[in-house]
Order: C-alpha cells, then sequence, then structure tokens
C-alpha cells in the first residue's frame, strides 16, 4: 500500500469513499457495539480527526496510542488496561459488514476465531480444525493444507494477555502463535461467517474493496447538477459538487463534496472521487479510486487505476487497463485487469502516458510526454 | 448536522426541549423550530439563532413535544424550510434529519391524493404521507409510511390527538432514547440529554419508539418489540470531545485541512455572494481584531494581487473612532465568532457612512452576520482553544474566495489565470497536510527554540509579515513569551539592536520576489549571533546555508503561501506551549470570543 500511505495509515485509505476502518466501525455499530477501543500508532492523528470521539457514528472511541509495533498480540496488550471481560477484536484493514461481525458475536461462549475460505491460503493464517476447534494457525505456510484462513477477526477472553506476555518474553509478538498455543488448553471456536470479509493486501485489492463498498452506494443527488447531464444507476453526488454539462455517469459512483465534473466527461462503474476532486472536460474514468484532492486534467483516460490524494495530472493522461505483471516489494505478481497505481501527491505533465499495472511511488514528479512503465521510486524525476 | 430532540413528561416541555436545542448547537444549524401538544398543537420556527426563536414563543404549554436544529445544505435556509413540518390540517407535526430519496414519487402520489404541499423540502412528504395513513393511532401510521419510503431519517413525530405521546424512528441517521422517572427523551446526540438523565438506549436502524411519560416502547418497524438494557452514560463532554488529542488547540490544528475542504464546498466552481455586486466597489477595507485582524492584513495582498483593487486594514476597535474619507469602500468584517464588540460597532460604523458591508466568520446567525449585508461563513467547525487556529486558515480561504469572484467580475482577472488560480486553492488542504505530516520535527524544534526563550523574534517580508505578526501573537498568547514580528526590511531601523545570542528569530523566507532580501535580513541576523529557524520552500538548498534550522512547505505561488506557513507556526507554539506546561486551551486572562468594547 505504500504508494496510499505517506500521509495516512493503511486502515485510512478511502474505499467506495469511506476509510476501509469505517465499515469496520459500521459493522460493530449495526451489530450494537458502541464502546470501541481503537490501538493506533503510524499517522494517528488523521485517525483521530475522522472519527473524533466517535459520535458522529453513534460510537464511543477511545484511542490508545501504540508507540512502537511489534505484531497483532501486542497491539492487542495496549488494551489490557481498559478491557475487563470478553471482547472482540478486528482489523482496521479489512472491508467487513454487520452479518460478519453478528457471526462472530453469535458465538456464544469461550474465545472464536472468523474463519473463510481463500483462494489463495498461502499469504494469510491457515487454520487447522479438529471438529469445529482450532488446533493451529500457521502464518503463511510454506506446505498449504487446507484453504480456510484465519480474517484476524476473534473474540478473546482476558486471561489471553498471560500467554501474550509469556510468549513476548520469547520474543514472538503475533496473535496466530498465541492461539496455536492456548489452543493447546482451551476450546478455540472457529467460526465460519457467510458476511462480508475483503482484505486490502496489494493495492489492487483496493478496486475489490471499492467495488463492493460501492454495491450498497445511496441514490443521492446534491451540488450543482447542469443541463444535459446524464445519469444512470446508483450515483451519489456530495455537497458543493458541480457537474459541467454533458457528463455521462453510469452507477454505482460515488463522488464525494466539493468534486467538479468537466463538461462531457464520463464516469463508468465502479469508480469513486474523494472529496475536492477536479476531473477536466473530456476524462473518461472507469473501475477507479481517486482519493481526496486529485486534480485530473482534459482528455484523460483512467481504467482500473487508484490515484492517491493530491495527485495532479495535466491534459491527456492515458493510463487504460489491461492483464500485467506488477511489481510490488521485489515480487511480481499476476494481476487481470490493471492501470495505474499513482502514489499520493504525484504530479504528472502533460501527454503521461503509463503502461499496465505501473506503480508511481508517492511524490514523484513526471515531466510531459513520458511514458512510464515497471515502478517509479518517491519522489523520483522522471524528465 | 441537523439536531432533534423530543419529550414526553409531566413538566413543562418547553424548557427542556429549548435547552436540549442549545447542546446540539455545536452541530450548527441556520433554523429552529419547536411544536408543543398541549390543548392542540402549537408550532413556532424561524430562520437564526435559537434566541430569536426564544424571543418569538408566546409561553406555550403543554408537556409532549419535539424540537429540531436545521442546517441547510441544498435548499435556502428560512422560516417556511425549517421543522417541524405539519400535515394538511396542521394536527402533525414532524422533525427529520436524513434524506428521503423517493420523496419525487411520493409527492406526486400525495398531490394527487388532494394533499396541499407547502414546501419544497423532502421532510413535508412524509408528514403528509403518515396523515394520509392516519386513523387515530400514530404508532401505526407511522409504520405504514416508512414502509414506503426510502433513504435515511431520524424522525420525531407528535400528533394534536394524541397527547402524551413521540413516536420516533431512525434509519442511519441516529437517534437515542433517554429514561427517567415519568418522562422520556429522544435525541439525536447524548449531550442534549445529560442534563435530565444519564440512562440511555441507542436506537439501531429500522427500528421505532413510542415515548409516553410512563416509559419508551422499543420496536421494529413491523411492530414486533425489542428489548435492549439502558446503558449509563459515565463519560463528561469535554473528555470525549478531544478525540484522543492532549488539548483542543492541537485537534483543532489537525483539522485544518478538513475546514478548509468545508470553506471551500460548492464555492470554488461559483461563489455566492448574497447578492453582493463586488464590481461596484472602488477599494474593499477589511475591519477586524487580534488573530482575523491579521488576516485582514494577509487579504490586503490577496485582494491587491488577485483582485487588483486597492485595498486596507484596519483594527476594528481603531476603525471605529477614525473620522473616514469620502470614498465608500466594501468593508469586510473578519469575527470568527460574530460577537467581537469592536468589529461590531464597526460594522456600524461603516453602514453608518454609506460602505456595503460583508462579514466573514465562522458561526452561523451571529450578530455581525445580522449587521452586514453578505455573509461568507468559514464552516471550520467549532473552536474551542481560546488561540484560533484552523478558523484563521478558513479565513483566509473566504478572502481568497472572495478576491477571485472580484477580480473575475471586475475584468482583472483572466479565465485561465483564474483557472489556474482555483487549482492552487484546491491544493491548499494537501499543503497543509504535507505540514501537519511534519509535527515530530517541528515538535524537536520547539524545544531547541523553547524551552528556555525570554523572547523571540519573528521576521517575515510581503504577504508573510502579517503571518510572521500572527505566528508571534501564537506564541505570546499560549507560551507567554515575549514575542514580535517585524518586518524584515525594518530591522536595520531599529529591533536589530535587541538580537543578541539568546533571543531566537524565526524568519519566513519562502520562494518570493522578496526572497533574496529576505535571504540578507538573515545573514543580518545571522551575524549578530542569534540562532535562526527558517520556514522556507521545499527543494530550498541554499536556505541551510544561512539559518540553523529549516522547516519547508510546498512550492506554490507565494501569495497562497501563508496557509502552510501559518499552519507551521501554530504547530511551533503549541509544542513550546506544551513544552512549558502552559494551560493552553485556556491562557491566564484570556477569553475566546471578546464581547466587551
Amino acid at each position: 500500500m505504500g504508494p496510499f500511505t505517506a500521509s495516512v495509515p493503511k486502515v485510512m485509505i478511502p474505499v467506495g469513499n469511506r476509510p476501509i476502518i469505517e465499515y469496520v466501525v459500521r459493522a460493530l455499530v449495526e451489530s450494537g457495539v458502541r464502546d470501541i477501543l481503537m490501538v493506533i500508532g503510524y499517522r494517528r492523528e488523521r485517525i483521530q480527526s475522522y472519527f473524533g470521539d466517535g459520535k458522529a457514528f453513534d460510537a464511543r472511541i477511545t484511542y490508545i496510542p501504540e508507540p512502537k509495533q511489534l505484531g497483532t498480540a501486542h497491539t492487542v496488550r495496549q488494551a489490557k488496561p481498559n478491557l475487563d471481560g470478553r471482547f472482540l477484536v478486528l482489523n482496521g484493514s479489512s472491508l467487513i459488514d454487520k452479518q460478519f461481525v453478528g457471526d462472530l458475536l453469535g458465538h456464544a461462549d469461550g474465545p472464536a476465531v472468523a474463519i473463510k475460505e481463500s483462494e489463495r491460503p498461502q499469504e494469510y493464517g491457515v487454520v487447522t480444525l479438529r471438529g469445529k476447534n482450532v488446533v493451529a494457525i500457521m502464518e503463511r505456510p510454506r506446505e498449504v493444507t487446507s484453504n480456510l484462513i484465519s480474517t484476524g477477526a476473534y473474540i478473546l477472553e482476558p486471561s489471553v494477555f498471560d500467554l501474550i506476555d509469556r510468549q513476548a518474553e520469547e520474543g514472538r509478538h503475533d496473535l496466530p502463535s498465541v492461539l496455536s498455543e492456548w489452543a493447546k488448553t482451551t476450546a478455540i471456536t472457529a467460526v465460519e461467517s457467510k458476511g462480508t470479509w475483503v482484505d486490502a493486501r496489494y493495492p489492487w485489492d483496493l478496486l475489490r474493496l471499492n467495488a463492493t463498498a460501492l454495491l450498497s452506494v445511496h441514490d443521492i443527488r446534491a451540488g450543482t447538477i447542469e443541463r444535459g447531464v446524464v445519469i444512470h444507476g446508483r450515483v451519489t453526488i456530495g455537497e458543493g459538487c458541480t457537474i459541467r454539462a454533458g457528463a455521462f455517469l453510469q452507477g454505482p459512483l460515488s463522488l464525494g463534496p466539493g468534486c467538479e465534473i468537466g463538461a462531457n466527461a464520463v464516469l463508468l462503474p465502479s469508480t469513486s472521487l474523494g472529496k475536492n476532486v477536479r476531473v477536466g472536460p473530456l476524462t473518461t474514468i472507469a473501475n477507479s479510486i481517486l482519493m481526496d484532492d486529485v486534480n485530473l486534467g482534459p482528455s484523460s483516460v483512467v481504467q482500473d487505476s487508484v490515484l492517491g490524494s493530491g495527485v495532479t495530472s495535466r491534459a491527456g493522461l492515458l493510463a487504460a487497463s489491461g492483464p500485467a505483471d506488477v511489481p510490488i516489494e521485489g515480487d511480481y505478481h499476476a494481476v487481470r485487469q490493471i492501470g495505474a497505481l499513482i502514489g499520493e501527491d504525484s504530479e504528472l505533465g502533460n501527454g503521461v502516458s503509463v503502461d499496465c499495472g505501473t506503480v508511481i511511488n508517492e511524490r514523484a514528479r513526471v515531466a510531459s510526454g513520458a511514458r512510464l512503465r515497471g515502478t517509479v521510486p518517491a519522489g523520483a524525476v522522471v524528465l | 448536522m441537523c439536531g432533534i430532540i423530543g419529550y414526553a413528561g409531566q413538566r413543562s416541555a418547553l424548557p427542556i426541549l429549548l435547552d436540549g436545542l442549545k447542546r446540539l448547537e455545536y452541530r450548527g444549524y441556520d433554523s429552529a423550530g419547536v411544536a408543543i401538544v398541549g390543548s392542540g398543537l402549537q408550532i413556532v420556527k424561524d430562520k437564526g439563532f435559537i434566541a430569536n426563536l426564544e424571543a418569538q414563543l408566546t409561553p406555550m404549554t403543554g408537556t409532549t413535544g419535539l424540537a429540531h436544529t436545521r442546517w441547510a445544505t441544498h435548499g435556502a435556509p428560512s422560516k417556511v424550510n425549517a421543522h417541524p413540518h405539519t400535515d394538511c390540517h396542521g394536527k402533525l407535526a414532524l422533525a427529520h434529519n436524513g434524506i428521503i430519496e423517493n420523496y419525487i414519487t411520493l409527492r406526486e402520489k400525495l398531490e394527487a391524493e388532494g394533499h396541499v404541499f407547502k414546501t419544497e423540502t423532502d421532510t413535508e412528504s412524509l408528514a403528509h404521507l403518515i396523515e394520509s395513513f392516519y386513523h387515530g393511532d400514530l404508532e401505526e401510521a407511522v409504520r405504514k409510511a416508512l414502509h414506503e419510503v426510502r433513504g435515511s431519517y431520524g424522525i420525531a413525530v407528535v400528533h394534536a390527538d394524541e397527547p402524551g405521546k413521540v413516536v420516533g424512528a431512525r434509519n442511519e441517521s441516529p437517534l437515542v432514547i433517554g429514561i427517567a422517572p415519568g418522562e422520556t427523551f429522544l435525541a439525536s446526540d447524548v449531550p442534549a440529554l445529560l442534563r435530565y438523565t444519564d440512562k440511555v438506549v441507542y436506537m439501531m436502524d429500522k427500528e421505532m419508539v413510542v415515548l409516553t411519560p410512563g416509559g419508551a416502547l422499543l420496536k421494529d418497524l413491523e411492530g414486533r418489540a425489542v428489548h435492549r438494557d439502558a446503558q449509563r452514560i459515565t463519560w463528561t463532554l469535554e473528555d470525549a470531545e478531544k478525540g484522543g488529542f492532549e488539548h483542543f488547540m492541537l485537534k483543532e490544528i489537525h483539522e485544518t485541512p478538513k475546514a478548509i475542504h468545508e470553506t471551500l464546498l460548492g464555492r470554488v466552481a461559483n461563489l455566492e455572494l448574497d447578492g453582493l455586486l463586488t464590481e461596484d466597489a472602488t477599494s474593499v477595507k477589511l475591519v477586524a481584531c487580534g488573530t482575523s485582524y491579521h488576516a485582514a492584513l494577509v487579504g490586503k495582498y490577496i485582494f491587491e494581487e488577485i483582485a487588483q483593487v486597492p485595498a486596507s486594514a484596519e483594527i476594528a476597535s481603531e476603525y471605529r473612532y477614525t473620522q473616514g474619507a469620502t470614498e465608500r469602500p466594501l468593508v469586510i468584517l473578519i469575527s470568527q465568532s460574530g460577537e467581537t464588540a469592536d468589529t461590531l460597532g464597526a460594522a456600524r460604523e461603516a453602514r453608518r457612512r454609506g460602505c456595503k458591508t460583508l462579514c466573514i466568520c465562522n458561526v452561523i446567525g451571529s450578530s455581525l452576520s445580522r449587521e452586514a449585508d453578505a455573509t461568507l461563513y468559514t464552516r471550520a467547525g467549532v473552536e474551542i482553544g481560546v488561540a484560533a487556529t484552523k478558523t484563521f486558515v478558513a479565513q483566509l480561504i473566504v478572502l481568497y474566495l472572495i478576491a477571485l469572484r472580484m477580480g473575475l467580475d471586475r475584468g482583472t482577472l483572466g479565465y485561465e489565470e483564474a483557472e489556474r488560480l482555483k487549482d492552487e486553492l484546491r491544493s491548499l488542504p494537501r499543503a497543509v497536510l504535507a505540514v501537519l505530516n511534519k509535527e515530530p520535527m517541528i515538535q524537536d524544534l520547539a524545544e531547541v527554540y523553547g524551552r528556555d526563550a525570554r523572547d523571540a523574534f519573528y521576521i517575515g517580508r510581503h504577504v508573510n509579515y502579517p503571518v510572521a505578526m500572527e505566528g508571534a501573537l501564537k506564541l505570546k498568547e499560549i507560551s507567554y513569551i515575549h514575542a514580535e514580528a517585524y518586518a524584515a526590511g525594518e530591522l536595520k531601523h531599529g529591533p536589530l539592536a535587541l538580537i543578541t545570542k539568546d533571543t531566537p528569530v524565526i524568519a519566513i523566507a519562502v520562494d518570493d520576489p522578496t526572497y533574496e532580501k529576505m535571504r540578507s535580513n538573515i545573514g543580518e541576523v545571522n551575524a549578530r549571533g542569534a540562532r535562526i529557524l527558517a520556514i522556507g520552500t521545499e527543494g530550498d538548498r541554499e536556505l541551510p546555508k544561512f539559518a540553523d534550522d529549516l522547516i519547508t512547505v510546498p512550492r506554490m505561488s507565494p501569495i497562497f503561501s501563508p496557509v502552510p506557513v501559518s499552519v507551521a507556526l501554530m504547530l511551533f507554539a503549541y509544542h513550546v506551549a506544551r513544552l512549558r506546561d502552559c494551560p493552553i486551551d485556556k491562557p491566564r486572562n484570556l477569553a475566546k470570543s471578546v464581547t466587551v468594547e
């Protein structure tokens, strides 16, 4: 997620125009869980500024800063002083819904782990079961014995803290190790949920989360919609938006407040535009995320792409979609349909052409007429 | 963010409802209304302050009622659009938060059935829809109506024929029930209830409630009873509202990007100026006090550069007592609260002189906004810390917007140039975020510069001279360090005598036409041995040779640089004061809004 986390923590990356963690908060509140402890670290002010005391979300949120991130068990340990009974543990960077939380809460007593079938279990904690009970959770095992994975969502009891402390002394700080050890003495139930759980691991996962989130987008038309604008499907147009004449909008779409969509622009499913986004005339965007404050010039084509907050691009950006091997942290990942991944505050000149699957990291400056492929490092200047 | 409160009990409902409304004020509003069921149904509503409403109230007797504050987002704030809304016969009153998505269809159907609508609001169609189902049972009528409604709602409904009963329902718009002996409450937020009870039940989506003095019955939309235990509220208002920040001031500095977004909302593409014709003005006079005066001083440069109109700034308490020239400038009055006594006096004086007045303030319905010909709100949200932070930046944003509009109206600003300026304006939230991301480094510098300082000097030129003044004021206000700001060119005319190796100097030297001059001023100070903290532009390789330390802001047109630079100086002052254990949110001798002359 590197290109999109220079100024925000991963959980604050927007999909369907809301930070991922907001879906978690909403799922909790809708399930009647209102007392929420957020253990926060990197760029924590962004989370605090967004949620405040939680009132706007019908919740009461207490923040617990974690100065050093050692592992998930260490994170949970920070909340110990605020906990006196069974508690839910959820990851802020997976999209979940009310049913997912409800299924986990429906499990009456004792600790529990929410599990899911996965197409790529090797990237997660693989769960071994005996009946309904967990035997072990193996994080990213070399040999995959099952396609059932831990979603990282748990019901725990304060008695787990002793074990967390003991493992910490041995230098182990992750919850799967703690639970595997705990399972030897305590029955930990595996709960398979039919609810939504979409994990954001790689930047292109964001497009999947975004499309999922937009399935429940509301039909709201605020702002100024000029004559000759055609809108199909469910589209949220935020307050203070201006949609210029001749624009074509096919939902599901979500436009945040204060966006300006130029004349004859085309917005296709499933696209989210954040706050204060400007789209030039004659630009086409499909299945993409444009985060807050993006300024995309006229006559551009953006498909299956993610543009981080504050990206500016002059006229004629070409970021079309296709199959590609995307380089992430030295590994190549085959992705079926992908456009460009453009990091926060990058500035692109006129007529920049970006090959499918190109990763441009944050604050890159790209001169007019450049053609990009592969990876552009953070802060790089491309002439 | 609208607010709802409902009451069913044995006491007179009116004072309880009005008190509840005041506690929801922080959500912002532009109109308010009350409905009381006593002998019949009585409704009073109006735009503006709750105080306006109070003034109109003949004593309304009745022990059941509801009240609402509305914040118009689309559709004008007006008396008729204010809630509560009624049915055709004035027997039913409804307050609603949220959006009814299918209201047009509902309205057409209801009008065909003979219902007569008084407003354009979506809420009114819901009132008529409930009426169409009403046969003596309000609860049943509301339930049937909600089955036909698509959208979000938090509602409270009363009916003249059923005194002692309030029906509520929620879907994606918060509502909370309050329970006390012999009375029950409904509110969109807990603070409205805290004075009367700490026992609350949170409602969930697609739930209804029937309030009577005897208790609250919670049901789902099918009419099945829902059981949920009441919770006890243990938190105090202040703790909760800091949202994990150590002080309100820090919380509010971090809210600056949001304040800019909100202030720009819907105004970059087209700024509505309440019919004020800016092309008629031959000059602009900006009048304010304190931090707002510093915004006014920056405004002078903004108007001269962007709109190419002569502009000057004056302190309100001085302006009031001058004779006044014969010209008739557009007078822009700036005040966060809109209640500053000196600024209010200046507004009256300006009107007496025959000037058009435009006010910039942050509090909807404030006295100043009632005094001026037109008002532009800063929409920065509530500011609790006494030292102004996000509201100062929001004031600058409004000044840029007015200058843009004025330049376009007067033809002094071309279309292409305006578009370029708008792009820069839109990029300011990011520029501020870039500064906020430097907080750890600024905190370290506060330690170096502020720990033992007794005096500090701020220098700047051109548009950043008033920003230096504001930086010095922030430091004075909250850290009690004696701080002064000078136009850098004035140093050699006197203040240089004060510079020693023990007086830190904060110098603003961003990339603008005065940059070279600033650098030589920094050199002069350097030669006297003072330690220099410079605020410069990202990528500047020269400045570190002249200054000891450097905080950078993103590159932009110089006229916009006060926005990120002022935020850097706020963070610096905050961390100095924090190190020195000062009462940051409530400095000695100072009040948030100065309502005395």
